[in-house]
């Protein structure tokens, strides 16, 4: 195995951009698979070129992992207080490194406000959940972020579905919480999702009515979709929208508690196949009464 | 009195022309722009997508195409309710475009000729039993398509007519009734007025009457007996 990487080393160095942190990736970025950490299994590759690509490019891996030297050998420099008291809270999510975890608060403090007061952040920090969601777990390995404009972003505009129903897609999370489990397909079939499929850029995806940091549960007082707040979120594309045009379900479930779509899509359906047995049937005629008289008439022409 | 036969004759003027390319023209466009979003997970509907540019584009031409045929068709109607009203649209049973009992009749004696039991099918007036229906399929698109659609592209300016108890559902039944009954449309006229002005024996590549206006006086005897009658008397053999 140090024959293996000390090969791979010899490699990498030829690649790995020379800055603070290419002491890290000259293991690192040769590194391949999973091993056992001080905190768990982890994942020793990272992939040196993407790393300066990101938008964390610029930084060293101690700026995160404080609790590292910047080699194997050397010294640990001290944790910042407010990181450190910051990783004790979320070690209940069994990261292996929950000081790098807290690094984000340094740089992006309002991000971290934010995420403190809203249903997701309160779910880690003060109710010692493992489930929500911080940092990471929306945005992708820190090591590797882009832009949000960026196709490859997890929180870009056609990726954002998706990353939220990682978790509001999953039975078990949805029974823990009494979430509704099916709001990802029920949102694909409302008139915002299935433009959204399509490849609409403009049409709104989960958090641009339900928020991202300060995200709120939906009912709670200060909720974007309900109310005066839900009001002012369909203002937000639909000029002069009022509680009216607010009322709208923005993805409702379309079942037999919802009777009146359910039934009338029904009853169409009947419509259109009873309608369209009907005119193909007098096709079908059409044709075979033109084909049966011209036969008809050749026989006779030919007698 | 005997009347002068013509070889063709004129059964729709240019303004009927005009309103028929309008609606077909925007009937096509909204059927492929619209199309993709019934069925948004499949793969082929990303394609008729991206044939308009992208699903905004997309949009767009829908709205805009939408509004015109709208627009086409109410013209249509100001213009059947100027000339009933100029005295130059007369009501007849032979001529008129209103369903009349001899069209539920017309369509018994047609199947039974279908079906063998007649020798050929019964002379028709100026719109068939299956012309009348097509006809009047437009105006049940349109209260069912247009008027939904028309709420459906203006969802603010259209949400106060609504009453408050119907807000939970309205928007879903309307979003149903849109797509269901284009998809009806659709079908509708891919079988019926592709297959009788289009494909039908006798009529391909397709009845040039939507460009000429006019049908030979052959044709009129043969499917229009009845007008043919009406218009020219009895005297069919002298010319």
């Amino acid at each position: 195995m140090v024959r293996y990487v000390l090969l791979l080393l010899t490699v990498a160095f030829l690649y790995v951009p020379v800055a603070e942190s290419s002491e890290c990736l000259l293991c690192h970025s040769a590194m391949q698979g999973k091993m056992e950490g001080r905190k768990g299994v982890v994942e020793v590759h990272v992939d040196a070129k993407r790393v300066v690509d990101s938008v964390h490019g610029v930084l060293g891996c101690t700026d995160c992992h404080f609790s590292y030297g910047s080699g194997p050998h050397s010294a640990a420099a001290a944790v910042p207080v407010e990181v450190a008291k910051l990783a004790k809270k979320v070690a209940v999510k069994g990261t292996s490194d929950p000081v790098a975890l807290s690094a984000c608060v340094q740089c992006h403090p309002a991000e971290y406000e934010a995420l403190t007061g809203s249903v997701h952040g309160e779910n880690v920090l003060r109710k010692k959940q493992a489930d929500g969601p911080l940092c990471l777990d929306c945005h992708g390995s820190p090591h590797y972020i882009v832009p949000e404009t960026d196709a490859e972003s997890e929180v870009n505009h056609a990726n954002v579905v998706h990353t939220c129903g990682k978790c509001h897609g999953d039975e078990r999370l949805a029974e823990k919480y009494g979430l509704d489990g099916h709001v990802v397909e029920m949102y694909e079939s409302s008139f915002h999702g299935k433009k959204f499929l399509l490849g609409h850029t403009k049409v709104p995806v989960c958090s641009d009515c339900h928020g991202a940091h300060g995200i709120t549960r939906w009912d709670a007082p200060d909720s974007t979709v309900i109310g005066e707040g839900k009001v002012k979120t369909c203002g937000k594309c639909h000029t002069g929208a009022t509680p009216k045009f607010a009322a709208a379900p923005a993805h409702a479930h379309v079942g037999k508690d919802n009777p009146i779509p359910y039934y009338s899509a029904k009853g169409l359906t009947a419509l259109v196949i009873g309608t369209f047995l009907f005119i193909f049937m007098h096709v079908l005629l059409d044709m075979y009464a033109e084909v049966r008289d011209r036969l008809s008439r050749k026989k006779k022409g030919g007698h | 009195m005997k009347k002068e036969i013509p070889q063709e004759i004129e059964r729709f003027s240019t303004i009927f022309r005009i309103q028929h390319v309008i609606l077909f023209t925007t009937f096509l466009l909204l059927a492929f722009s619209g199309w993709a979003l019934k069925y948004p997970a499949l793969e082929h509907s990303r394609f008729w997508v991206k044939i308009w540019g992208g699903a905004e584009m997309a949009g767009l031409i829908h709205r805009v195409a939408g509004v015109t045929m709208l627009l086409d068709f109410i013209w249509h109607v100001l213009y059947m309710f100027y000339l009933a009203a100029a005295g130059r649209m007369t009501f007849h049973p032979v001529t008129t475009v209103i369903p009349m009992p001899h069209d539920l009749t017309d369509f018994i004696k047609n199947f039974m000729y279908y079906m063998g039991l007649a020798k050929s099918p019964p002379p028709f007036r100026r719109f068939s039993y299956l012309q009348k229906f097509d006809y009047w399929a437009v105006f049940w698109g349109m209260a069912i398509i247009g008027s939904s659609g028309f709420i459906l592209a203006f969802p603010v300016f259209s949400s106060g007519i609504f009453p408050n108890f119907t807000l939970g559902w309205i928007w879903q039944l309307l979003r149903v009734l849109h797509s269901d009954e284009a998809l009806l449309a659709v079908v509708f006229i891919l079988f019926i007025h592709f297959y009788s002005e289009h494909l039908k024996p006798g009529k391909f590549p397709m009845s040039w009457v939507w460009l000429s206006g006019k049908i030979s006086i052959e044709e009129m005897k043969h499917h229009h007996t009845i007008e043919y009658d009406y218009t020219f008397g009895e005297t069919e053999d002298d010319e």
